[in-house]
């Protein structure tokens, strides 16, 4: 049969009907892993940097430095957290993703001088030893917590939701609950675990206030306290993060990654990255706590135009998750076959939440994780933190900064009408006044009128 | 070499909760056997992340994460607890003499908590191993997503008792307003009866005369769609 004649439904189109039928089967939601594959979002390739001409001067990139430390918890902290590049680990579950994979983050962030941090379930004894500088997650489901991690820690981050699936609890099927994993978190063997959306502890930002103290004296006050949010109501959840006594705020928007999420919550919650910076860095502005209270942002950043736009338009910091994944080899075209029998290719991946992974990465089956070599890994993601440092300060030495936090929102431009709506950032051909050069002319229509009389 | 004290006083009225702390944790590290605070007025955060031995008499009400966080310690107050006392207990010994507010003993370890009077909502939340003991009543959600431990409970419980809980035991003497998903009732064999018994006993308190033993029943360890009333309410 020839297929150019045959018309394809928009509204029923193969992706939604395969939907349907794989509901069918199942009798309930989809749950998979990596992030939203919405091709409509507005993202910050709609915008782009103005590099310096005449008005400003560039930087020599062989002489000039172009910085990029940041600290956080500065002068509210005793030992606050240095990062050598903006750039942070997320976190990631041990259980997620397996032990192979935690050392080679923990080794390629300790030689580039960042954090990684551990996810849910608990602190596990290799990546605190692979990793420098730490970060350990305080969530609704207290997994492994214990106040001896607590204190070997060299941040805390209380979860409030993740971007990938803000107001619901996190999900670790069966098949990646292994007996390490069930131990880690004291569960049994095997069990479909749901961890729940809320802390068992506090409710409000009051009682999270209480909680942040809590936590300061649990570890001495010595390290800086973040509070992790799914971008939602980003600028009210951003104030009252504030309220509460965070060091700094962590926004993670729609497009965040995740090892097992609802499908429909992942295309359907939240609000992109792009948005969720300009409403965070809003808020602190507002509240006059923008220097002191440190942003950091993730959900989709890949590259150091994504980071650099990001901190132009208010971060301090990018939290990376998925791309180091990719780094460490995920989707790589190794193993093809086993992708092939998870009904998917290289590239295309979204299995995390099957324990099947390709590459040893997402998955706690021993002869997959031999796939991931630790050593090698560490080495690619290292390679790959150094580019995405280097690429952000291509972006600030062509706009004449010294320093890649520098980057301010004068120094973008948008392509998009949305993105100019969304970010406040002028549309290309506006300049800064946002008004035409022919804005003034004579537009009479003196003429027109008198011919037509 | 001096010689370690074996009490010590801390009057919260003169000290402030962060200098408070520290003078119990040092305290404890340097073998001290047991500290008085005096004039809690229900403050929060005081005991908190202690993990050296150290008896705490609190001579009044406390407020938010008493004892939380902790390790090894022991302790008694003389008063009413409010939210999250215990939380995370990893090991030792908590008694409250009268009320506790809500998410008493959250996510704890290890070791003992016991409320002499009632508990508010979600006692022992995500409860991690040990054992809490409750006098009198315990409200809403006690028990949620519960992974190990036992809770004994001589009053009645709220709704959605147990609700989602992954493993462990709770007794109940009382009513139970309700039962939350995955959880059942089973028979108590007489040796548990005993066990906790003389477990109350220990703690100067008089076990009713019959328990309600609940455990989870498995339902929802691994999504099963022909159980879909039961899902649609807890996934
Ligand atoms: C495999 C995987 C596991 C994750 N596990 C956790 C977790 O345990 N806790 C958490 O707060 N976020 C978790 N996240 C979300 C990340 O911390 C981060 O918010 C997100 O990955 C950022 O978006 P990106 O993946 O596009 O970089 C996970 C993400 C991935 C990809
Ligand atoms: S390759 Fe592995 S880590 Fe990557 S999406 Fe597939 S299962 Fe997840």
């Amino acid at each position: 049969m020839e297929n150019s004649t045959i018309r394809k439904s928009k509204v029923w189109s193969p992706e939604k009907i395969d939907e349907i039928q794989e509901k069918a089967e199942l009798g309930r939601y989809r749950i998979r892993g990596q992030a939203t594959k919405r091709q409509d979002l507005p993202s910050f390739d709609d915008l782009v940097f103005t590099p310096a001409g005449l008005s400003r001067v560039a930087l020599e990139g062989y002489r000039e430095k172009c910085d990029t430390q940041v600290v956080i918890g500065a002068g509210r902290v005793k030992r606050p957290l240095v990062l050598e590049t903006p750039i942070m680990v997320a976190g990631m579950s041990f259980g997620a993703i397996n032990s192979n994979a935690k050392k080679a983050l923990g080794i390629a962030a300790t030689r580039c001088g960042i954090s990684t941090c551990t996810g849910d379930g608990g602190m596990h004894p290799v990546e605190r030893e692979a990793s420098e500088k730490l970060v350990y997650q305080l969530l609704p489901s207290r997994y492994g917590l214990n106040p001896y991690d607590l204190k070997r820690a060299d941040a805390v981050e209380i979860v409030v939701s993740q971007g990938a699936k803000p107001g619901t609890g996190g999900t670790l099927l069966g098949q990646k609950v292994s007996e390490e994993v069930a131990n880690m978190r004291d569960l049994p063997l095997g069990v479909d675990q749901r961890s729940p959306c809320r802390h068992p502890d506090w409710m409000g930002p009051d009682d999270l206030g209480v909680k942040i103290d809590q936590v300061r004296i649990a570890t001495n006050y010595e390290v800086p306290v973040f509070i992790k949010i799914g971008a939602g109501r980003v600028y009210d959840d951003t104030k009252l993060a504030a309220k509460a006594g965070a060091d700094a705020i962590v926004i993670d928007g729609m497009e965040g990654g995740t090892a097992a999420s609802p499908e429909i919550q992942l295309d359907h919650t939240g609000i992109p990255t792009i948005a969720a910076v300009v409403e965070a860095a809003e808020a602190l502005h507002e509240i006059g706590m923008k220097d002191e209270i440190k942003l950091i942002i993730g959900g989709g950043i890949s590259n150091g135009a994504d980071a650099a736009k990001a901190i132009a338009l208010g971060a301090d910091v990018v939290y990376i998750g998925t791309a180091m994944l990719v780094a460490l080899n995920c989707n790589k075209s190794l193993y093809v076959e086993d992708y092939e029998a998870l009904g998917t290719v290289p590239s295309a991946c979204h299995h995390c939440h099957t324990g099947k992974c390709p590459v040893g990465i997402a998955t706690q089956d021993p002869a997959l994780m031999a796939r991931l070599n630790p050593e090698e890994a560490a080495d690619r993601v290292e390679n790959y933190i150094n580019s995405i440092t280097m690429e952000m300060q291509i972006f600030a030495r062509s706009c004449g900064k010294s320093k890649v936090t520098d980057l301010d929102p004068t120094d973008l431009r948008s392509l998009t009408m949305s993105a100019t709506m969304i970010t406040g950032v002028p549309i290309v051909g506006m300049g800064t006044t946002r008004k035409p050069y022919w804005a003034n002319y004579d537009h009479s229509t003196e003429m027109t009128e008198m011919a037509l009389r | 070499m001096e010689a370690v004290k074996a009490h010590m006083t801390i009057d919260c009225n003169e000290v402030s909760q962060k200098d408070l702390n520290k003078i119990i944790a040092d305290s404890a590290k340097q073998g001290i056997k047991e500290v008085l605070i005096k004039n809690p007025q229900a403050k929060h955060n005081l005991g908190v992340g202690i993990t050296d031995p150290i008896h705490i008499v609190y001579e009044g009400d406390v407020g938010y994460y008493a004892c939380s966080l902790s390790d090894h310690i022991s302790a008694v107050v003389h008063g009413t607890a409010g939210w999250a006392i215990g939380e995370n207990l990893m090991n030792g010994e908590i008694v409250v003499e009268g009320n506790a507010a809500s998410s008493t003993a959250a996510s704890m370890r290890g070791g003992t908590v016991v409320v002499k009077g009632s508990s508010g909502a979600r006692t022992g939340i995500g409860l991690k191993g040990g054992t809490l003991i409750v006098g009198g009543n315990v409200g809403y959600m006690t028990g949620f997503m519960m992974q190990k431990g036992r809770m004994i409970i001589c009053g009645n419980a709220g709704k959605a008792l147990g609700d989602s809980m992954y493993a462990g035991t709770i007794y109940v003497a009382g009513d139970i307003a309700e039962l939350g998903n995955g959880a059942e009732i089973v028979e108590l064999p007489a040796e548990e009866y005993e066990e906790i018994r003389s477990t109350m006993e220990g703690y100067g308190m008089k076990a009713p005369a019959s328990f309600k033993k609940i455990v989870c029943n498995g339902m929802l360890h691994n999504f099963n769609k022909k159980e879909f009333g039961v899902w649609k309410t807890v996934l």
